[in-house]
């Protein structure tokens, strides 16, 4: 009977203090949800990216080269780098363009930190404006494409693209191909799937298949489904081709 | 659908040989395909090994939807699989020390180049030099297993008794399961550190085993004296398993039931032999009928869970040479706007990480983090010199003087 009183306390004690209960199961966290998800630095690069800065009209023509002297002389540099990472998802794009690619994850420390310092490599004009910074943002400048109002700018589309695959092409460094810098948007198969109600799940593989058939092929040839494959790291086998879970892997869990 | 589902509703029945679960409304998973997230992947990857966290150190579902501290990367910038294991064909990028087979490989410096430290200030020029002699998990992983523990050994030897009463450890985990033997799990564990080429060496089925001392089933190849081998912190997952006794190999056992009339899987008969008879056969291997148990370590590389730049080991955690300014004044100068104290102890907080809950109490204050000694080094490098090299300046070790 006393244990009896004994656990039923216990419960009103957990039930009115659910703290405490947190406490004593100590060590292991929830596992957290998609609700309660805050990736903080992508949000406040969201945040960025959505931000249109007022157009610069004018800009102060120099050489690239002086551009470099001046930026050296009044000492800008990576010290200078307010945002490490930036999130390439402008509105202005979006406004003009289809969305078939997913932003570009722009690291920005590590771009400065590869062209040594020089932030004229990509801020390579300057507003006329001198409240305004000697780096404005790329999309400061470039925005609308064919602005008859200015026909020498291009678009911050374009801006983007040559100033990137420029720059990648001649330091050989970094992506030159669609992919390699933006995955594209997976399309809404809302309408594209056309299956029966309660269909089989072979039915299913075989509407997929009717439009990624080499997906498919791709598939049936990968270690995913194969459970086996090339053994390229592992000494003594790394000419090895079919080395897996299917065939002679041995573990100790 | 399994890796394309959005939905988060797709699920497969054990039993049903990778068929979905009836319940699963297929029209409305397959109306919604798109990019595999953290979830598609983590059903499989994250919970490997018979559950949540079991033999992957660095991945369990926490990282769904982590938190900044538990993974910078997944948590901070919502980083899902495929933005690292980049895909070509259906053929991922990646390889895991677990298994052999790999469609390709990804490093930190893919991204971050090799000189990861952006600014141009002392420290960085510093660690940007520490980029020879280790990977980037050494001091930015100087845990895994953060939020939630995972196996560290795994008896397979005590497996089969009914009767035991099973107990729990200190994170409410049973210790025991009749099925599977005994076990012993940690949260936040210190990683061991072992040198890396970035191959690995493995027993495969059919491979001899120590049957009198212990085996590693993988190990990392490398060298204390070779450039191109650097630091790297692993998981060691210690095992008691079976092995043939008279050809001296590792067993495979038939744990799984087929079906209700399967005549030979332990975990309906608990019947070793019938178990290993069987699996022994499926696998393609004699088995003479004598077995034995051998003790088996696994060697897992961490390459997730990375903390950010705040939380990454502080030069007075692996140096203790550091914990005073001295050793820095041995090239630099003294200047009064440069505290070196405080610059060499920037980093990993196991005070306040204890505080949050973490299981890290023993590592406060603890100083040559990764084991110089261990790793071939006389001491700390400060103080004994690198391997390659000394520092051209300041003091003759202490302990030479005497």
């Amino acid at each position: 009977m006393n244990r009896k009183f004994v656990m039923a306390g216990v419960v009103v004690l957990f039930l009115a203090l659910p703290s405490l209960a947190a406490i004593t199961a100590q060590h292991v966290d929830p596992i957290p949800t998609k609700e309660s998800f805050v990736p903080e630095d992508m949000i406040k690069a969201r945040e960025r990216a959505a931000i249109v800065p007022e157009l610069v009209t004018e800009v102060r023509e120099e050489s690239l080269y002086q551009r470099r002297k001046t930026l050296l002389e009044k000492g800008v540099g990576i010290q200078d780098v307010k945002h490490t990472f930036m999130l390439l998802d402008s509105p202005i794009i979006k406004a003009e363009h289809e969305d078939f690619y997913e932003p570009v994850r722009f690291m920005h420390g590590k771009h400065i930190s590869v062209v040594d310092g020089d932030c004229s490599k990509c801020h390579h004009l300057r507003p006329t404006d001198p409240e305004l910074s000697e780096t404005v943002a790329c999309s400061a400048c470039h925005q609308k494409a064919f602005d008859p109002e200015r026909p020498e700018r291009i678009g911050l589309k374009a801006a983007y693209h040559i100033q990137c695959m420029t720059c990648h092409e001649e330091m050989k460094k970094g992506p030159v191909d669609c992919l390699g810098c933006h995955s594209r948007n997976a399309p809404d198969h809302e309408e594209l799937v056309k299956l029966r109600p309660d269909p089989e799940p072979w039915d299913v593989t075989a509407e997929c298949l009717r439009c990624h058939e080499k997906q498919g092929e791709d598939m049936l040839r990968s270690a995913h489904w194969l459970w086996r494959g090339p053994s390229p790291y592992t000494v003594e086998r790394t000419k090895e081709v079919m080395s897996g879970k299917a065939t002679n892997a041995v573990n100790n869990f | 659908m399994v890796c394309h589902d959005t939905t988060d509703t797709y699920k497969k029945t054990p039993t049903a040989a990778g068929m979905p679960d009836p319940a699963v409304d297929l029209v409305a998973v397959a109306k919604k395909v798109g990019k595999p997230t953290r979830k598609t992947c983590g059903d499989c990857h994250m919970s490997g090994g018979g559950g949540d966290g079991v033999k992957h150190a660095d991945m369990s579902p926490q990282l769904y939807y982590p938190g900044r501290s538990c993974d910078v990367h997944m948590g901070g910038y919502d980083m899902q699989c495929h933005d690292c294991h980049k895909t070509q064909n259906h053929r991922i990028w990646g390889r895991s020390s677990s298994v052999a087979v790999a469609e390709g490989s990804r490093s930190c410096e893919d991204c971050h180049t090799a000189s990861p430290h952006y600014g141009q200030q002392l420290l960085d020029y510093h660690l940007n030099k520490h980029t020879e002699h280790l990977l980037c998990t050494t001091c930015h992983a100087p845990l895994y297993s953060k939020c939630q523990p995972t196996k560290m050994l795994w008896d397979w030897s005590t497996a089969g008794d009914k009767e035991r009463v099973v107990e729990k450890d200190k994170y409410g985990l049973e210790l025991y399961d009749p099925r599977k033997g005994d076990f012993v799990w940690k949260e936040s564990a210190k990683p061991e550190y072992a040198w890396t080429t970035g191959l690995t060496k493995r027993v495969l089925l059919g491979d001899p085993v120590n049957l009198e001392g212990e085996t590693n089933l993988t190990e990392p190849v490398g060298y204390f004296n070779d450039p191109k081998s650097r630091i790297a912190p692993y998981k060691v997952m210690r095992g008691i398993q079976m092995a043939d006794a008279q050809h001296g190999y590792l067993i495979v056992p038939h744990l799984f039931p087929r079906d209700k009339d399967d005549p030979t899987a332990y975990w309906k008969h608990f019947d070793w032999q019938k178990s290993f008879t069987a699996g022994m056969q499926a696998a393609g291997f004699p088995y003479s009928g004598e077995y034995t148990w051998v003790k088996t370590n696994m060697y897992w590389k961490l390459n997730h869970e990375i903390m950010p730049k705040e939380n990454a080991l502080s030069c007075a955690q692996c140096h203790d040479s550091l914990k005073d300014e001295k050793a820095c004044l041995r090239c630099h100068q003294e200047n009064k706007e440069v505290n070196f104290k405080e610059l060499a102890r920037k980093g990993t907080d196991f005070e306040t990480m204890a505080a949050k809950g973490r299981d890290v109490v023993d590592l406060i204050g603890a100083t040559d983090y990764i084991d110089f000694k261990k790793l071939g080094y006389k001491g700390d490098p400060i103080i004994h010199g690198g391997r390659f090299k000394t520092l051209p300046l300041g003091f003759v070790p202490v302990e030479e003087e005497q």
